[in-house]
């Protein structure tokens, strides 16, 4: 429509140019590609270090995934580095609790990953320091001995 | 040699629970046909606390590290008491520690209290013969000590490896297995040293903790 206008002649041209800006600006898109969109999918790479509780890596631990869907089918299998490392990316569609479980001859431990709804980012399994620990002890331990004297209390 | 949570299938999980509330019924039933039942259960309590933490107490065997068990010394010290005893530790150590797990302690009961009772009847026959002097009762002991590891390691190999799930590169879990299994053999050697040097003082200074009826 506008290319017709161009070819009028000459006394027209103010008329022309505007017709042409306007049409510019009514097909912005179509006639030039200024404009820009942007798609996203965001996704979350998780990555876990598996440990002996002595603190030494699962080396080439075998790692299980299942999905939050399916748990009794795995969804991904995988070996861990020389450091117990694993990095996997979960479907994003998929969102609910993805369990990751660690094996190597008969030790590990599964994860329990949230994910989407803005789940946690870091956590950890078991994990008790060693204050904790010496304090489980100790009660269990004195729950033990509490044992032993009342049961020996007869003798006396 | 602690089994976790989700390693075994549920069926599994439950035939060990049905094992354990058998062997653990039939000891408490020999238990309760001593003389007097309450007797010993000072020293199984205070073993019971030794089996608890010595979990914790690692020996470095490279390329991995073991840690003693005890079960060979409590059959030996403890004669029947010694399969609940190792039930109330594996409890407490799955509860507190996450040492095997709430669904695998009926199966980790059996793998380590079994040899633990194996071990006492075979500790008893330092008793065959004439004279069971410190020679023979260490030579008795290390074979309960040693023999209950030996025991321990075929029954959780045999557990883990037949029910291995789905998904899981089997033949490397295998290699994985066999390279724990000979991380334990020294531990039977160690084991069975610990139990001897410990049965053969106990005779010297306190012989009265070493008859079980």
């Amino acid at each position: 429509m506008h290319l017709r206008g161009i070819i009028v002649g000459n006394k027209q041209k103010f008329v022309i140019g505007l017709t042409l800006v306007i049409a510019i600006l009514c097909f912005p898109a179509v006639v030039y590609a200024h404009g820009a969109f942007i798609e996203y999918t965001s996704s979350v790479e998780i990555e876990i270090v598996a440990t002996y509780d002595t603190g030494e890596p699962m080396s080439d631990a075998q790692v299980v995934v299942y999905a939050p869907d399916d748990p009794a089918n795995p969804w991904l299998t995988g070996v861990c580095d020389e450091e117990g490392r694993f990095t996997f990316t979960p479907d994003s569609s998929k969102t609910g609790t993805w369990d990751v479980q660690v094996r190597k001859s008969g030790h590990g431990d599964t994860a329990h990953i949230p994910v989407g709804d803005g789940g946690g980012t870091t956590g950890e399994t078991g994990g008790y320091t060693v204050l904790q620990i010496v304090l489980m002890s100790v009660c269990v331990i004195w729950g033990f001995i509490g044992t032993a004297l009342y049961f020996s209390r007869r003798k006396a | 040699m602690h089994i976790p949570d989700g390693f075994l299938p549920a069926s599994v999980c439950a035939a060990g629970y049905v094992a354990t509330a058998a062997v653990a019924g039939y000891s408490i039933y020999k238990i309760n046909k001593q003389e007097d039942p309450r007797e010993d259960i000072p020293k199984a309590a205070l073993m019971t606390a030794a089996f608890f933490v010595v979990s914790w107490i690692h020996i470095p065997v490279p390329p991995s590290s073991v840690h003693l068990i005890l079960g060979g010394l409590m059959g030996a010290m403890l004669g029947y008491y010694a399969f609940p005893a190792i039930l109330i530790g594996l409890f407490f150590q799955a509860v507190m520690f996450q040492h095997g797990g709430l669904t695998t302690l009926g199966v980790n009961a059996i793998v380590m209290g079994v040899p633990a009772l194996l071990a006492y009847y075979v500790f008893r026959l330092k008793n065959v013969g004439n004279h069971s002097g410190p020679a023979k009762t260490g030579l008795f002991g290390f074979l309960a000590g040693f023999g209950s590891i030996a025991v321990s390691v075929v029954l959780v190999v045999v557990v883990l490896l037949t029910f291995v799930p789905a998904g899981l590169d089997l033949s490397m879990e295998r290699t994985a297995t066999i390279s724990l299994i000979i991380a334990h053999v020294p531990l039977m050697f160690i084991e069975g040293a610990f139990t001897a040097l410990v049965v053969v003082f106990l005779l010297r200074v306190q012989p009265r903790l070493l008859g079980v009826a």
